[in-house]
């Protein structure tokens, strides 16, 4: 409580200074004094205030914030709801749509393409077509004198460019390599199984049909005639359609039926791994002694010692069906090695 | 004679492209592997035979008939046990088969 302005100078205040033996000086003094303190007091409150103030108005800002932060998040998950389902509803939807129609252009695109190519195409059999020289005259009228196959075919890929197919047959040879070099499965140091290729092989039961009696009764017919019908294809290649490489493809599909059916451990008794590699080497090495010198000698190189016979016989056709059989025995061991590959890591 | 043959052939024919329409169109319609497979053996036994039936008919009776039945043959051979192989391994591997078709225990 303050006391009034003129309190000092009121009767009862200067009977109290008389009292008390003080002077007006002295009073004077202590109400600068009590001022100085008050203005000190002020001041302190003051900050004290402005502190809370700031306190206050800081508390108040990050309320703010954090107000304004939970709207945000509020609005992102109204948003969130909003567009949560919009792939599965709209854009499926719109993705199935433009891939029907982008594949239709392409379709469409791709057949007229073509067909302005064809159209461009010589006509078949007109006598001005590039492919109508001298060379498919010679073959055509000579290929049966100086080979002595019927089918011009097999004259022509095993006998007068053989060593075209003798490049063929290495090609399938070094595929077989290059895929062995990735994906075959190494045994350990006294010939067994390691550990990852049992793995495989237990892995190999659980989805393969293995002992499945329905497969191997329909084997048991298919698999003789398949292996019988690709024999004949590739001896017969010097004489009809067909030859080293079609029959081993067939025969490679009989042996890979097989070991569908009965599995490997029969399938190993024909074809393991050293049986397969005297089997693919010695047809090739065959084949790289009776045509490897023609690259040297040139020309059509047909003279193999061996005599032409008569055609249409079986025997007949010099060098061309040792050959044929040559191919066919590494197309077919390529084709099985290949599936037992990718199956299981080798035989 | 020359126009019932070909009346014949045509009949043939257009029965097995109607039954491999038949069996395409199962084949995009319907959901299941197992039901996909039905729809699709269309074509390896009923198409197959009537188209055969049809060239068999349209170019007499010769070696080549041998031949055709010979195809057919082989065909009905290999396509069941195909099938009956895919039908094992989806159900060796399927996890959801139940929802397919009624599996007894």
């Amino acid at each position: 409580m303050k006391p009034r302005s003129d309190y000092e100078l009121s009767l009862w205040r200067r009977l109290v200074r008389f009292v008390d033996g003080e002077t007006l000086a002295d009073v004077e003094r202590r109400a600068e004094e009590n001022r100085e303190s008050d203005a000190k007091n002020q001041q302190m409150a003051d900050a004290e205030a402005e502190k809370r103030f700031e306190q206050e108005e800081k508390e108040d800002r990050e309320d703010r914030k954090r107000r304004l932060e939970l709207e945000h998040e509020k609005e992102a998950k109204s948003l969130l709801e909003k567009y949560k389902n919009w792939p599965k509803e709209h854009g499926v939807k719109i993705f199935g749509r433009l891939y029907a129609v982008m594949a239709v252009l392409l379709c469409a695109i791709v057949i007229t393409t073509l067909l302005v190519t064809v159209s461009y195409l010589p006509e078949y059999g007109s006598p001005d077509n590039p492919n109508n020289n001298e060379v498919v005259e010679k073959y055509n009228k000579d290929g049966l004198y100086d080979t002595g196959a019927t089918n011009n075919v097999a004259s022509m890929i095993l006998d007068y460019r053989a060593f075209d197919t003798l490049g063929e047959s290495h090609v399938l040879f070094v595929a077989a390599v290059c895929v062995m070099i990735l994906l075959r499965l190494e045994l350990t140091k006294d010939g067994k199984p390691t550990d990852v290729k049992r793995a495989e092989e237990e892995n190999d039961r659980l989805y393969e049909p293995k002992n499945d009696k329905i497969l191997q009764l329909s084997a048991k017919i298919l698999v003789p005639m398949i292996i019988m019908f690709g024999i004949y294809v590739i001896l017969n290649g010097h004489l009809s359609p067909g030859g080293g490489f079609s029959g081993g493809a067939i025969i490679g599909a009989g042996l890979i039926l097989y070991v569908n059916a009965f599995g490997f451990e029969k399938a190993k008794r024909i074809m393991n791994r050293k049986n397969y590699a005297i089997i693919s080497v010695v047809p090739l090495l065959f084949y790289a002694i009776a045509k490897g010198y023609s690259f040297f000698t040139g020309a059509n190189h047909l003279e193999s010692g061996i005599p032409t016979g008569t055609p249409g016989a079986i025997l007949s056709g010099g060098l061309i069906l040792p050959l044929n059989i040559c191919v066919g025995i590494v197309v077919a061991c390529t084709m099985y090695h290949f599936y037992t590959l990718f199956r299981k890591g080798g035989m | 004679m020359e126009w019932l043959r070909f009346c014949v052939v045509a009949l043939f024919l257009t029965a097995s492209l109607g039954m491999a329409v038949i069996s395409v169109a199962g084949v995009f319609k319907f959901k299941f592997i197992l039901n996909r497979m039905h729809a699709a053996a269309i074509i390896d036994s009923f198409a197959l035979l009537l188209a055969m039936i049809g060239v068999a008919v349209a170019y007499g009776f010769n070696f080549a008939t041998v031949k055709v039945v010979l195809i057919v043959l082989l065909v009905w051979v290999a396509s069941p046990v195909s099938g009956h192989l895919i039908a094992r391994l989806e159900v060796t591997t399927d996890k959801h088969l139940s929802e397919e078709c009624e599996v007894r225990e």
